[in-house]
């Protein structure tokens, strides 16, 4: 039931992970937010409403996935107006939600923290390819993009710029063929943000290579990162940092 | 030929990378039906977009109806938007269900939704994309059996020559039958045409290929359907009505979209038929006799469904909510369990009376948006021509008291071309508006935020069959565009915002309508020529339309505008809602006598001979009266 009541300080603010995959990976990320409103509905969690005239849900996003992009790791904040157990708010969002946007952990955060959104500002990605590509063509774009500092691309009618240097923070290509795979470190930039799917084909565009097959790409994780220490939204379950090394990726 | 039955999702998921939407294809739903195991398998087709056809109550009904029955399993699919149509074409990908993503042509029947006739070239553009034959005659013997239904059965002529077999009314119960019949057809290694001979006993089914079409001097120009010389079926096949809706299931709707629809909230249907009589109103006539929910089995339903779907809006839909006889007791009850839960009430259309006002306050909470009445007509002369029994005392007395209830804007729905309408009429619309407007000014001020506002929203009349006006012609387009023209000029108000239909969009509406078999010669036409998508104002092509019919040797204007005659077989006479032609004869000269019509539910009987033709009746929860 929801309750708007409640004053902020009698709120509780659940943090939960959770997974988006499969076809749901096409969800946009408004889509995302609707059907997590509902599953939180759907769950008899008591959540708590906005104090605004529209009675929204109190629920906080982590940054918004490209459509078509899956993700290992995805979390939102919701405010409950009673402080249920977690690991039974936990089971009754996961019995509420389709199994590819899964819940896979939960755990009450202090009300003090920066709002997800803002605060992760590292992620990593990996980026696979349903067909066969030209990995040497792939290699070589990755390093002229990285060595101009900055790719553009049209996004409707929009021409964005990305800035490299902001943006990717290192970058690693596996395999070959229809194998290949690219996984990318990203820091959030001041402008627009590195989208994967658009530097590969610019970076295939920019050894001559149009046809680019279609692609799969994941969110692997995000933290937050501060004096060259990571922090998470939660700790990861058993408490070690599930991130692969970091000399892996960096530049 | 019907293709092999095997899950081709990433063929579509390679291309749904560069289409608007790909949320449109995905299936996985919560609610949806993961179980297809079959054997049997149906496939519902809507010819629209997901977000259109997906909350669809007729079509969520035949989905729990088909997927409860033993052995049957039934999926959905949707047509495609453009983008993605061009690539699947382009990249030799069928059209496929949303569950198993298995082509629609392996599917044992495909089930078309007819919502409305601007949906036929769509017909044609699902089938071509699902690679079906157009044409019943020329599938193969294990191809689809293709049916439809849905409210735009009633002259279902110009697409008739598409559909093996086309169910007349209620579907709940009759799909399910259809189903078995042509499951035993087929296991009995039956051929097609003894099949559809089958289909045609089912009671409310029109197989159409068992039909000849004769043009004669008892018919228009569009002849009319006989049965084939040799063929068991009727003369005139009667439609399916279900007895007792409170004995359906009242919470058919189980899907919950991830993108958001045109009716994105929970729908529990209230009552099924309007006996009002409003004389250019199809549904109103074939969706008797009334059956209403008890309010206990309403507020149930709405309870259980929000837990169950998570929505945070409830709609209690019918033709006129507010004439179910518990109508109070519901919004009160429901307003009282669900206040607290921070979801919404509403009812799709207000009567244009001060119940009518109660109940929009009844669920409008501290929201005053806007209000919508619908008086159709802009003098008392015309609405008592089309039976809409209400004055302008009664649209005083509802503005009057919905402004002093806290609302500000009022919507107004109004027609233009209806049968005997004079300028004067047109004109009446302005002063409506003009009159609402200064009541509202007098009632609540002028200035600053309690400024008031009145839309005007003008229909163009499509007589329809099976409606008293089926008769009429229709407004020619240079007379509609020159009345359109006409009122626009008549208002002198900022304040009041009129906007019109495209008249062009409701001619093609208007042809589609009143053609017989004929017509399915122009839809081709228009598709081979590019039309589809036609109920999307920016799809919609009228060049296209007029080029088919052009090539056809026809003229839109003069199809739409030319009145039949009264006496004459209509080409939609073989297939009946019940209500009988002599009512309808009697109807359209009481409205040129400017003669009203009560409505039976709350007086007496008025002889339309739905009730004893199909051997049902009203089923109320209770009384009614009238206001």
């Amino acid at each position: 039931m929801p309750s708007r009541g409640a004053r902020r300080q009698d709120q509780f603010r659940l943090r939960v992970r959770y997974r988006k995959d499969g076809r749901l990976a096409f969800l946009g990320h408004l889509e995302v937010i609707n059907t997590v409103n509902r599953c939180v509905r759907r769950s008899g969690l008591p959540f708590a409403v906005g104090a605004g005239f529209a009675r929204r849900m109190r629920l906080q996003f982590s940054q918004a996935l490209p459509v078509g992009a899956s993700s290992r790791e995805e979390f939102f904040d919701l405010w409950l107006t009673e402080r249920v157990g977690a690991d039974r708010a936990l089971a009754a969002l996961a019995g509420a939600t389709p199994s590819s946007l899964a819940p896979s952990q939960a755990g009450y955060v202090a009300h003090e923290l920066p709002s997800l959104e803002a605060w992760l500002d590292h992620s990593l990605w990996r980026v696979g390819f349903l067909g066969p590509v030209d990995e040497v063509a792939l290699a070589r774009g990755v390093q002229e993009l990285e060595g101009r500092g900055e790719f553009s691309y049209r996004r409707g009618d929009t021409l964005k710029r990305v800035s490299l240097q902001d943006t990717l923070m290192g970058w690693r290509q596996c395999g070959s063929g229809a194998a290949t795979t690219l996984e990318l470190s990203c820091a959030t930039g001041a402008a627009a943000a590195l989208r994967p799917r658009a530097l590969v084909t610019a970076a295939l565009a920019s050894q001559g290579v149009a046809d680019v097959p279609a692609l799969r790409v994941e969110r692997l994780a995000q933290w937050y990162e501060q004096d060259g220490r990571r922090m998470f939204a939660l700790v990861p379950d058993g408490g070690q940092d599930h991130l692969p090394p970091r000399d892996r990726h960096e530049k | 030929m019907r293709l092999e039955r095997r899950d081709r999702f990433a063929e579509l998921e390679a291309l749904l990378w560069s289409v608007e939407k790909p949320v449109r294809y995905l299936d996985h739903e919560w609610g949806a039906c993961a179980n297809q195991e079959g054997p049997f398998h149906v496939c519902l087709l809507y010819p629209d977009v997901y977000e259109v056809g997906q909350p669809n109550l007729g079509l969520s009904i035949l989905y729990g109806a088909v997927n409860a029955a033993e052995g049957l399993s039934c999926e959905r699919s949707y047509l495609p938007w453009t983008d993605l149509i061009d690539l699947m074409r382009a990249n030799d990908v069928p059209l496929l269900s949303l569950e198993t993503s298995s082509p629609v042509a392996s599917f044992d029947v495909v089930g078309f939704t007819l919502a409305h006739e601007l949906a036929c070239t769509n017909i044609l553009e699902a089938l071509d994309l699902a690679r079906i034959p157009l044409r019943s005659c020329e599938r193969a013997e294990d191809d689809a059996i293709v049916v439809a239904g849905g409210p735009s059965v009633w002259n279902c002529e110009p697409v008739a020559p598409v559909f093996d077999a086309i169910l007349l009314g209620d579907g709940e119960e009759a799909l399910v039958e259809m189903c078995r019949v042509v499951r035993e057809g087929r296991a009995a290694r039956r051929c097609r045409r003894d099949i559809l001979r089958s289909l045609a006993r089912v009671q409310g089914v029109y197989v159409p290929a068992l039909y000849d079409v004769v043009v004669d001097e008892r018919a228009t120009r569009w002849g009319r359907a006989v049965p084939r010389p040799g063929e068991d079926v009727p003369r005139i096949v009667l439609k399916r009505s279900l007895a007792r809706l409170d004995e359906s299931d009242p919470l058919p709707q189980k899907i919950v979209p991830y993108l958001p629809v045109v009716q994105d909230r929970l729908a529990i249907e209230v009552l099924r038929g309007c006996c009002r009589g409003c004389r250019f109103c199809q549904a109103g006539m074939t969706y008797r006799p009334v059956r209403e929910r008890p309010a206990k089995q309403v507020v149930a339903a709405a309870c259980d469904g929000l837990t169950k779907l998570g929505h945070d809006e409830v709609s209690l839909t019918s033709l006129s909510t507010t004439d179910h006889s518990q109508c109070a007791a519901i919004l009160h009850e429901l307003n009282a369990v669900l206040r607290e839960r921070g979801v919404r009430v509403s009812i799709p259309s207000q009567r244009l009376d001060s119940f009518g006002v109660d109940m929009a306050a009844e669920v409008a909470g501290s929201k005053r948006g806007g209000l919508t009445f619908a008086p159709e007509a802009g003098s008392q002369r015309l609405r008592d021509v089309i039976n809409k029994n209400v004055t302008d005392e009664d649209i005083d007395a509802a503005a009057a008291n919905a402004f002093r209830a806290g609302w500000r804007r009022m919507k107004l729905y109004f027609m233009m071309g209806l049968p005997t309408e004079t300028d004067e009429d047109v004109l009446g619309i302005a002063r409506t508006a003009a009159r609402v407007l200064e009541l509202g000014r007098s009632l609540v001020g002028r200035a600053g935020r309690s400024k008031v506002s009145v839309s005007v929203s003008v229909a163009v009349l499509v007589p329809k069959a099976h409606t008293p006006f089926q008769w009429a012609g229709q407004l020619p387009l240079a007379q509609l565009r020159r009345r359109q023209e006409l009122l626009l000029a008549a208002n002198r108000d900022r304040a009041v915002k009129i906007s019109y239909h495209d008249a062009e969009v409701s001619q093609v509406e208007a042809v589609l309508s009143r053609m017989g078999r004929q017509g399915f010669e122009l839809i081709l036409e228009a598709w081979r020529r590019g039309c589809r998508f036609d109920a999307w104002m920016d799809q919609f092509c009228y060049e296209g339309w007029v080029a088919a019919a052009g090539a056809c040797g026809l003229d839109l204007d003069e199809i739409a505008s030319t009145p039949l005659p009264a006496d004459a077989s209509l080409p939609w006479d073989h297939t009946s809602p019940g209500v009988s032609k002599g009512y309808l004869q009697s109807e359209w000269r009481r409205a040129q006598e400017g003669l009203t019509t009560p409505d039976c539910t709350m007086t007496a009987c008025t002889g339309c001979g739905v009730c004893p033709v199909l051997g049902v009746d009203h089923a109320l929860a209770g009384e009614r009266h009238a206001q």
